[in-house]
């Protein structure tokens, strides 16, 4: 091989070249085709599993899927067309079964089918998940448009972070009856009918913030001060926003009971603090204030303290009698073992609230072991590619955006699925994708657009010259 | 700042994987745990789905019969149904709605349902060819004449009242009954309500009727205790023969105490220091109650245990409650505890296993229930083989034993010549009896117990009765013990 590396190098080079210029909007089209097929078939494996028949709503809801993700498609052909192939498929086939498994639930124990009905889910929730798709889709299309280049957020740096900070505050300010604190943690608004999460738009809001914020601060926070046991310490006043934001995440802790939110808002910072830096030290920092304030939290909070029990001890008595959900969804998922029992032929009903947190323990049910871990690998293959774009980017907002970003939807992937499988404690957050609810779906279809976007810019092929080599310009001297 | 993203690529590639190997221990190594956890509203849903494997009573000689089986019911699903109630519910135990199992049903309830590992292959194969899942079915050792002879004999004293046989060459049980008992199909209901209301019924029932007499329970073995006591004076060589003469006096000053050990009626036993064989066969307290202070409390101790006594963790592979006899200091309660008083305290199925031992040559068999398992098609999973718990005694001593054991029931003096002796009987029994006193200062009504083993020549069976304030074992637990013995050797 040495022998002939110039040979071996040429066309290479040329194919690269070649690469770097193709679209690759065929490959998402023919891999959306894919994601479609899918989402069908596990419709239809629904209606077979429950009564042995193929529900009628397949003439609604696989062409309402099959158009919305071509309008996606349409978009990206249209305001993003060198975005990463796989993104759009990735995402689709997540909220393709997402649909499929909330359709299963809607129909348990309805009209003769087995099992018997969830009283927390409408009759309606799958043709809603199917709605709130589409204004995903949206969503999706609009940021595509709107934003062409990322570092033109990098302008309204300071009003997002304003408007990501209100949007966290306000459930913590608005009456019980207004924040869902009976549904345990107070992250919403709730409006007659209407219900939002506005932390997931938040965290959108605070990623634009906090990358538009540590591209110019970086130079200053990575200033080593002193060196201790091999580590650069930053220096003490520079450890001022740090501190700030462990604040303001444990303020959400104690004023919305919301763990998960409060732990994804930390690590988000410290993330892309990482990133701009590439200081270990305040990795460190990072986790050990984390650590301070989870131990702070859990001797203050009864509730804390009270999730660490259920996740060591779910089926004990005591526990089961707090809740049982955690219980439920581990012998859902023993249940389903290592090829599931077939969609529409597990028993996910038993699990309380299992349209939202614990979604996936009804797919580990239901498509086993087997189809979790493909799952999970999609998960997994999504935040590669958003990881990917953000590394192939050259403009440095651009890079923390989607760093951050990629970063914190593998970690509250983590959290939630690590939760629901006794791997760590559970913190209600939602399942991206896959959970019910449309503050959820549509803010991850931002995240997907904004990643989509970053991955348009690191493929976009270099502007060509305008002159052709050779050619001599005349400038006429007026 | 790539750098930065290639740890954090890296970091997200650990959590990945740590997720993916989760879920493997998960819903692999930890799925047959968490199906087993108590009240797993899927599992129970899925039983009562399918048909649970039947419970046989397959022992002994004769036809087999189906104890408890699951029938189909009538909103679907299966339903348990026990032929016998009465008779096998200290065996089958109860199968209900929410979950909660005794007896068999809970001891062997991963095969009954099919959710036992050696069922995988099963109901792997089940599955590919679509037939629906169904349970292993457990045989026991069970003899359908000796149990139903059993329950009938305990029904008609009418008294709290256990009794057990066992085969005393394997340690198969052929018989356990208790009295007062419930009616496990009323357990059966598919309905929670229903069920919490029968439950509730019989836990407050005055009577125990869920009280398993025969393991569960332990009384005072009175006088039958002497063959613990006197294959100890053997083993240490303190008497020799049958025909070893031991001190027997009219009245016993208990040592170190103004207590005055008496004879039944205080009759004289013998001339004084009659033969052991003509004291154990009169059952004379003075004689045993002073040879066990002779011999001391370390050494009934020693054959106490070995005979199974002081023994938390034996099961059948129901849990038995522990049979007591604790080691003494002070003579005067030695004395006492040698025929079976003061502490003393047996199930009816130690009973059995004492006789059991001396019927067996001086070992004991392990005691069991389950013959064997068949997977649904009937093809045998497990069989038991019968196992040696330990020797007791040596052959000599348990000849001895036999001997004098003998005398009760052959012997015109013995206690248990008119109601189990021969003539009576038609069958050669060897046996001892026991009445136990009870309550404060003995007032209460005297508990009967009666060990034996027949027939005397070639040992078949060993049965244990106590019949709790049921008066004198001999005319109490006696007759029970023959009834069982008749219907399992089917001579009447």
């Amino acid at each position: 091989m040495t022998a002939i590396p110039n040979q071996a190098a040429a066309p290479r080079a040329a194919a690269d070249a070649v690469s770097v210029r193709a679209t690759r909007r065929g490959t998402e089209l023919s891999m959306i085709g894919f994601a479609v097929g899918i989402m069908a078939l596990a419709y239809a494996a629904v209606g077979l599993g429950l009564n042995g028949h193929v529900p009628s709503g397949i003439v609604i809801y696989v062409p309402g899927f099959a158009v919305l993700l071509l309008v996606a498609h349409m978009g990206v052909r249209t305001f993003a067309p060198h975005a990463d192939p796989l993104m759009l498929p990735l995402a689709g086939v997540l909220n393709g079964l997402g649909i499929v498994m909330i359709y299963r639930l809607q129909e348990s124990g309805v009209s003769g089918n087995p099992g018997f009905p969830i009283s927390t889910l409408t009759s309606h929730a799958a043709l809603y998940q199917l709605l709130y798709t589409g204004i995903g889709v949206a969503a999706f299309v609009v940021v595509l448009g709107l934003i062409r280049e990322a570092r033109v957020l990098q302008r309204y740096t300071y009003t997002l972070g304003a408007i990501g900070l209100v949007l966290l505050a306000i459930p913590a300010v608005l009456p019980d009856s207004m924040n869902g604190a009976y549904l345990g943690a107070k992250v919403w608004i709730i409006l007659g009918g209407f219900s939002v999460q506005p932390g997931e738009f938040a965290r959108i809001a605070l990623a634009v913030f906090f990358a538009g914020y540590l591209v110019v601060k970086r130079d200053v926070l990575s200033l080593a001060g002193r060196r201790v046991l091999g580590i650069d310490l930053p220096r003490a006043r520079d450890m001022g926003p740090v501190l700030v934001l462990w604040a303001a995440s444990l303020l959400i802790l104690v004023f919305e009971s919301d763990i998960g939110t409060s732990a994804l808002f930390f690590a988000l910072f410290v993330s892309m603090l990482y990133i701009a830096t590439q200081r270990t030290s305040w990795l460190l920092i990072g986790i050990g204030l984390f650590g301070v304030g989870a131990e702070i939290a859990s001797l203050l909070f009864t509730h804390v303290a009270v999730r660490f029990t259920l996740w060591l001890h779910p089926f004990a008595p005591a526990s089961l009698n707090i809740s049982d959900q955690l219980a439920r969804g581990l012998e859902g998922m023993a249940f389903g073992g290592i090829l599931g029992t077939g969609l529409g032929q597990g028993q996910p009903f038993w699990t309380p609230l299992v349209q939202s947190d614990f979604i996936v323990t009804a797919f580990g049910e239901e498509i086993g072991l087997t189809g979790l871990m493909a799952m999970l690998l999609i998960f997994g293959l999504l935040v590669q590619r958003g990881l990917r774009a953000a590394m192939s980017v050259r403009d440095p907002f651009a890079k923390l955006l989607a760093g951050g970003l990629s970063f914190v939807l593998a970690l509250q992937i983590f959290i939630i699925v690590g939760g629901v499988t006794q791997l760590i404690p559970v913190t209600g957050i939602t399942t991206p994708f896959l959970s019910q609810g449309g503050s959820s779906l549509v803010s991850s279809w931002i995240v997907v657009a904004l990643l989509m976007r970053v991955s348009d810019t690191a493929r976009r092929p270099p502007p060509q010259p305008i002159q052709d080599e050779g050619m001599t310009q005349v400038v006429r001297a007026v | 700042m790539n750098k930065a993203l290639r740890r954090l690529s890296l970091a997200v590639l650990v959590l990945f994987v740590v997720m993916l190997i989760n879920v493997n221990y998960l819903q692999v190594f930890r799925a047959s745990s968490l199906a087993a956890e108590p009240a797993n509203p899927r599992i129970l849903s899925e039983q009562s789905s399918y048909q649970r494997g039947e419970i046989i009573a397959a022992g002994g000689p004769g036809a087999q019969q189906v104890i408890a089986e699951s029938r189909p019911a009538k909103g679907g699903g299966f339903q348990r149904y026990y032929p016998a109630p009465y008779v096998y519910a200290p065996v089958t135990g109860y199968d209900t709605v929410d979950g909660t199992y005794s007896g068999i049903e809970l001891a062997e309830n991963s095969l009954l349902s099919g959710t036992a590992p050696s069922l995988a292959v099963h109901n792997l194969i089940g599955l590919l060819t679509g037939k629906s899942k169904q349970g292993a079915s457990v045989y026991l050792t069970i003899s359908p004449k000796a149990q139903a002879a059993a329950y009938q004999a305990l029904q008609a004293m009418g008294r709290p009242a256990a009794a057990v046989a066992i085969d005393p060459s394997t340690g198969a049980i052929l018989a356990l009954a208790s009295y007062p008992t419930f009616n496990p199909n009323l357990y059966a209901t598919p309905s929670s309500a229903q069920l919490a209301k029968i439950d509730s019924k019989y836990r407050n029932d005055p009577s125990q009727p869920l009280l398993n007499r025969a393991i569960s329970a332990t009384f005072p073995p009175g006088s039958t205790f002497k063959i613990v006591t006197g294959s100890a004076a053997y083993s240490i060589g303190h008497v020799s023969t049958p025909n070893s003469p031991i001190p027997a006096p009219q009245f016993y000053r208990l040592p170190g105490s103004t207590h005055v050990l008496t004879n039944d009626g205080n009759a004289p036993c013998g001339n004084g220091n009659p033969p052991i064989a003509f004291a154990f066969a009169e059952s004379c307290n003075t004689a045993f109650g002073k040879l066990g202070a002779t011999i001391g409390s370390p050494a009934i101790h020693k054959y106490a245990n070995l005979f199974g006594f002081n023994n938390p963790n034996l099961t059948i592979p129901l849990p038995v409650a522990q049979s007591n006899y604790p080691l003494l200091t002070d003579p005067a309660e030695t004395a006492m505890s040698a025929i079976g008083q003061f502490s003393d305290t047996v199930t009816p199925l130690q009973e059995a296993m004492m006789a059991a031992v001396v019927a067996n040559g001086g070992v004991l068999m392990q005691p069991h229930l389950i013959q064997e398992i068949r997977a649904p098609d009937l093809s045998v999973l497990s069989t038991t083989v019968p196992t040696v718990l330990r020797r007791v005694t040596s052959a000599q001593v348990a000849h001895n034993m036999g001997v004098l054991m003998e005398g009760v029931t052959h012997d015109p003096y013995g206690t248990a010549y008119l109601s189990a002796g021969p003539s009576v009987t038609g069958i050669n029994i060897a046996g001892k009896t026991g009445t136990a006193q009870n309550g404060v200062n003995n007032t209460g009504l005297d508990d009967a117990v009666f060990t034996c083993f027949a027939p005397y020549s070639n040992p078949k069976i060993a049965v244990g009765v106590i019949v709790k304030g049921g008066g004198y074992g001999a005319d109490a637990a006696a007759p029970i013990a023959v009834k069982i013995i008749q219907a399992y050797l089917g001579r009447h």
